[in-house]
């Protein structure tokens, strides 16, 4: 994420710097999630009552991570790192998946399709940034223990059209989620770290 | 035919009509009332919790409202929510309104607006406009982000032309050229306008950026 201003190799960008990157690229990835889910709503998931059955169906559900203002303001920024290194990683393995799944969607505008791979592409520089924050903020070795698999590609591949929208809708209602969290969560570490809640 | 008086028959199906926050911390829901029952009552559940709750608050929103504080107040969870009418004949339940207070943030609009027109070194005029965000939103600790829009349109138009759009962190703009005449602001949703004449509109939508 951090490229070296002109040219030097190893430099070494402030923490303000890397800060400032990570929360521009969290918020772009979450306008694109937003956007994507947008559309295929719009487009594909009107009248079918997707939303009811997307309750509780996210395969990150199960960290338990800060549900309001209170809860992530009181969190220690090292887990609250941990916890966005967690869920970004575990989007890696669905990412890569979408963004080939979804060119198989019936008449898929051109527009989901580029930001399925954008947002893939992005989600790994995000993780590499996160990465290099956690390195210099985190006093011990980088916590890898936080991660939840996702069993979801056969139901991207389902032949019944409805299940398999369905599972489109869930994966994209997931994602939006999550990047919003992803998002949340760095501006408030940006201000609890950087700028002593005085943003 | 036996004709059944009109109270005797149970409440025809309340609507929620809509579910709003203000300032990402707390919620409120209203609805249309049954026309003929005698009370409403607001349940609600959580994802991830088979438990089902009342409304903790039917006073502070005001009439056919139900007021959720932060403790009720929970992100990126989605409540399943229905209102049920009743009257002595029976009740009836609305639809249930699926809500995830992340994605109903409506901030309210901007404050203490000033213009300022100023004079550069080399005599060039230009104005300074300010603004405060809205006394709810806390934007200091990061939880909520803002993103302004400024919006000009001279006295007569009809269009408003969208400026610029700013993230939250700037609540300071300088603007070189703007329309001929002196420039009023008024707020986007009160609608606040003074009359003056050959003034241009300075509209402020706020957005939050979910």
């Amino acid at each position: 994420l951090p490229i070296c201003p002109n040219g030097s190799v190893n430099c070494q960008l402030s923490l303000e710097e890397l800060f400032d990157r990570a929360v521009k690229l969290s918020h772009y990835i979450h306008f694109l999630s937003s956007e994507m889910f947008n559309e295929f709503d719009e487009r594909y998931a009107q009248g079918r009552g997707f939303i009811a059955k997307a309750v509780n169906s996210c395969h990150t559900a199960s960290l338990t991570t800060p549900e309001d203002k209170e809860q992530a303001q009181q969190i220690h920024h090292e887990d609250l790192l941990n916890l966005i290194l967690g869920v970004l990683r575990s989007w890696n393995d669905p990412l890569i998946h979408l963004a080939s799944e979804v060119q198989r969607i019936k008449e898929a505008p051109e527009t989901i399709l580029w930001k399925a791979v954008e947002i893939e592409e992005q989600n790994k520089r995000l993780l590499e940034g996160m990465e290099k924050i956690v390195g210099r903020v985190h006093s011990g070795e980088v916590g890898n223990d936080i991660y939840t698999p996702w069993d979801g590609l056969p139901s991207l591949q389902l032949a019944d059209e409805d299940s398999r929208l369905f599972a489109f809708y869930n994966l994209l209602h997931c994602l939006r989620r999550d990047s919003h969290k992803i998002d949340n969560y760095l501006k408030v570490l940006k201000c609890r770290l950087i700028h002593d809640n005085n943003c | 035919s036996i004709q059944i008086p009109k109270e005797r028959l149970p409440p025809e199906k309340p609507t929620i009509i809509k579910c709003r926050s203000p300032e990402k911390e707390t919620f409120t829901c209203w609805w249309k009332p049954a026309s003929d029952s005698t009370n409403h009552t607001l349940l609600y559940s959580k994802e991830g919790e088979e438990k089902v709750y009342e409304c903790p608050d039917y006073k502070t929103a005001g009439p056919n409202s139900c007021y959720f504080d932060k403790k009720h107040t929970s992100f990126w969870t989605i409540y399943n929510i229905t209102v049920r009418a009743t009257n002595e004949m029976g009740s009836n339940v609305s639809d249930p309104h699926y809500v995830d207070v992340t994605y109903i943030v409506q901030p309210d609009p901007p404050v203490n607006i000033t213009l300022e027109l100023r004079k550069s070194i080399k005599r060039k005029p230009y104005l300074v406009l300010t603004w405060s965000p809205p006394p709810l939103a806390d934007v200091r600790s990061g939880w909520l982000t803002l993103e302004y829009e400024l919006r000009l349109k001279p006295e007569e138009g009809e269009e408003w032309e969208v400026q610029y759009q700013i993230w939250q962190f700037w609540p300071i703009l300088k603007i070189k050229v703007i329309c001929n005449s002196f420039l009023h602001a008024d707020y986007a949703y009160s609608g606040c306008m003074s009359s003056n004449n050959s003034v241009c509109f300075l509209d402020f939508r706020v957005k939050d950026m979910v």
